[in-house]
């Protein structure tokens, strides 16, 4: 792979395989080293969607505060309400391969 | 080679060509040229009309005037100086005779009648939708003061027989669509009462008590979404009164009664009875808001009776007599609502009345916040995300960068500056808190006003756009980055007639991108107002 790059990985042996080189004396047919996680913990969960918050930060803190303030110290009613940050994290299949 | 004194244009066309700005800030490296092209040159007393000119639009496509009459609208398009000069020398000479005329940097597109004969155009009040280029003009017949409280309406506030809203597509002048309010009142001074957000206007009957949400549609209607006041959600009304038809026996003062839509257009005289003792349903989620707030703040049962009468039932007749003041949106769905007492919602200088701000969201029709605005929580807020409260629409670039301590290192020096100098803090905090809700485009996008390029005397000009009084000397911007004098506002070669003492006020009304400036000067009496042009030469 080219020397600006250095010789970096990458997940998909296929990738750069277009590339030109600037110096046409040399060729360069080299796939790149193929990388390949032998773990699977940064994997996203498969039913995992990120949007963003609809409400602008002001509002969240708005929310949070009245929270606290109506919340019964009984804690009865505490598992009820859903904190902000739960709910920013819907279910979703999973994505399809990113492509370069 | 010109790294230390980067301040000349042709330096600054240098570093563009040879450098690429800083990620994220290339709007600011190309804002930096304002330094250098300024209004500089001044035209007295230039040959104008008689109108009153209120402002340039958001977008510098139009200038908004009124007649001396207030009864039309005539609009004007900036456009810019342009002679020829056959001399040498062309920089060195004079201007011709025609930089006087106003003609020669407007040109007049059209006048239309708005107001008819017993009506006048308020002259303090526009909005633009800058989306579809329209225009919000107010027209209304004189305020009745001590005018009955009859109908729902609220003691203490005056009346107008009729406040009419214009909504004009400025490029014709068409007046697309039209909402009349009839014996109501409505804070039309410096567009108070009336909140834009994208394509949402909050419109606050003060007599009535109702916050009137409207949406302005692409095609140019009026459609209204809902009325918080009374009721809070849609079917409130027909809940009520099919209730009341269920128990009410023959009630004579029920069978006159007539259902009253939404509307703000319709007559407000037909409401429900004033006998029935519900109050208002903003006030009710108010209420309900406040006592569950105090409620929860005492753990101990036996002692919360004791809190929860002590805080709240001592002050409950103060939390019913409240009434709104003014409202702002912070989304499609969120409200400001400034409350506070009757005598403070009409007059100028509210300091000593208590003042409340809540938030509330239109779709679940809950309080999610209440303060008094003297409050350091809501400050601390409002010091951190001012600019969430500033808010127009999503769209729109030109208010990150109006200035404000959110997002101006200086203006953030200068109000942490006034606030180690304050001899009270809850006197500051309620200063600084009685700008919300905000007025929406009550600031100019000028990059003249821009804190980080310029520095200047915020009592003599300002962003805002409010009267001054008229002063002698020449208001200086000085370059915050070369710290030089770049160019003086004069108010005009003589102030003052021969007497001396005639006090004159001056507004100024700067174009948003063109260096080009308005200076208007007049006196409270008829004579025709002084008008100064600024331009770059």
């Amino acid at each position: 792979m080219g020397s600006i790059l250095g010789d970096l990985p990458s997940y998909d042996p296929h990738n750069f395989s277009q590339i030109r080189p600037s110096d046409p004396s040399k060729s360069s047919k080299m796939t790149p080293v193929t990388y390949h996680p032998t773990h699977d913990r940064t994997l996203p969960p498969p039913d995992q969607v990120i949007s963003s918050e609809a409400k602008n930060i002001l509002l969240r803190h708005f929310y949070a505060r009245s929270e606290e303030k109506l919340r019964s110290k009984r804690g009865a009613s505490e598992t009820e309400s859903l904190t902000p940050e739960q709910v920013r994290k819907h279910p979703r299949s999973s994505t399809s391969d990113a492509r370069l | 080679m010109f790294r230390s004194n980067n301040y000349n244009v042709t330096a600054r066309i240098f570093q563009r060509q040879i450098r690429t700005p800083a990620p994220g800030t290339s709007f600011h490296c190309a804002r930096r040229f304002y330094e250098n092209i300024v209004p500089s040159c001044t035209i007295y007393d230039a040959e104008c009309p008689d109108h009153s000119f209120r402002k340039f639009t958001e977008d510098g496509q139009y200038l908004i005037s009124f007649s001396r009459n207030h009864q039309d609208l005539i609009v004007y398009r900036p456009s810019w100086l342009t002679f020829s000069c056959k001399e040498e020398d062309c920089d060195g000479q004079d201007l011709p005779l025609k930089a006087r005329k106003f003609e020669s940097f407007f040109s007049q597109l059209y006048s239309v009648p708005l107001a008819s004969s017993s009506e006048l155009i308020c002259k303090d009040f526009f909005l633009y939708i800058e989306s579809n280029q329209f225009g919000l003009f107010a027209t209304s017949t004189p305020q009745v003061h001590d005018a009955p409280a009859i109908g729902g309406a609220v003691h203490g506030v005056p009346s107008v027989e009729k406040i009419t809203f214009h909504l004009l597509r400025l490029g014709d002048g068409v007046i697309l669509d039209e909402r009349v309010f009839r014996n109501d009142y409505v804070n039309l001074a410096h567009s108070m009462g009336v909140f834009l957000y994208d394509d949402l206007l909050a419109i606050v009957s003060l007599r009535y008590q109702k916050i009137h949400i409207i949406q302005i549609r692409d095609s140019g209607t009026l459609v209204d979404v809902r009325a918080i006041g009374e009721f809070c959600q849609e079917d409130d009304e027909l809940f009520l009164n099919s209730s009341y038809q269920c128990t009410a026996n023959g009630d004579r003062s029920r069978q006159h009664h007539v259902p009253v839509d939404h509307v703000g257009q319709s007559d407000n005289h037909n409401q429900p009875s004033p006998e029935n003792s519900f109050l208002s349903g903003i006030k009710q989620r108010m209420l309900s808001f406040i006592f569950q707030g105090i409620w929860n703040e005492e753990t101990d049962e036996t002692l919360r009776m004791q809190h929860v009468k002590k805080k709240f039932y001592f002050h409950f007749q103060d939390y019913v007599d409240l009434i709104m003041w003014k409202v702002q949106l912070l989304d499609r769905h969120h409200l400001l609502i400034k409350f506070g007492s009757v005598d403070g919602g009409v007059s100028r200088n509210a300091d000593n009345h208590p003042a409340f701000l809540a938030v509330y969201n239109m779709e679940t029709t809950d309080i999610v916040a209440f303060y008094q605005n003297s409050v350091d929580e809501l400050y601390l807020l409002f010091e951190q995300f001012c600019d969430h409260f500033h808010v127009t629409s999503k769209r729109s670039l030109y208010m990150n960068f109006i200035s404000s301590h959110s997002n101006n290192i200086h203006v953030r020096e200068q109000v942490r500056s006034n606030k180690n100098k304050a001899t009270s803090l809850p006197q500051f905090v309620k200063k600084m808190l009685s700008s919300l809700p905000y007025c929406s485009q009550s600031q100019s996008p000028s990059p003249y006003f821009d804190q980080s390029l310029f520095r200047y005397d915020e009592k003599l000009i300002s962003a805002t756009e409010r009267h001054r009084q008229c002063t002698d000397h020449p208001i200086k911007f000085i370059s915050r980055q070369s710290n030089t004098l770049k160019f003086k506002i004069k108010p005009g070669p003589e102030v003052g007639t021969a007497d001396g003492r005639v006090k004159k006020i001056s507004s100024f009304l700067f174009h948003p991108f063109l260096p080009l400036a308005l200076s208007i000067q007049q006196t409270w009496s008829l004579q025709p107002a002084v008008v100064n042009i600024h331009f770059r030469r």
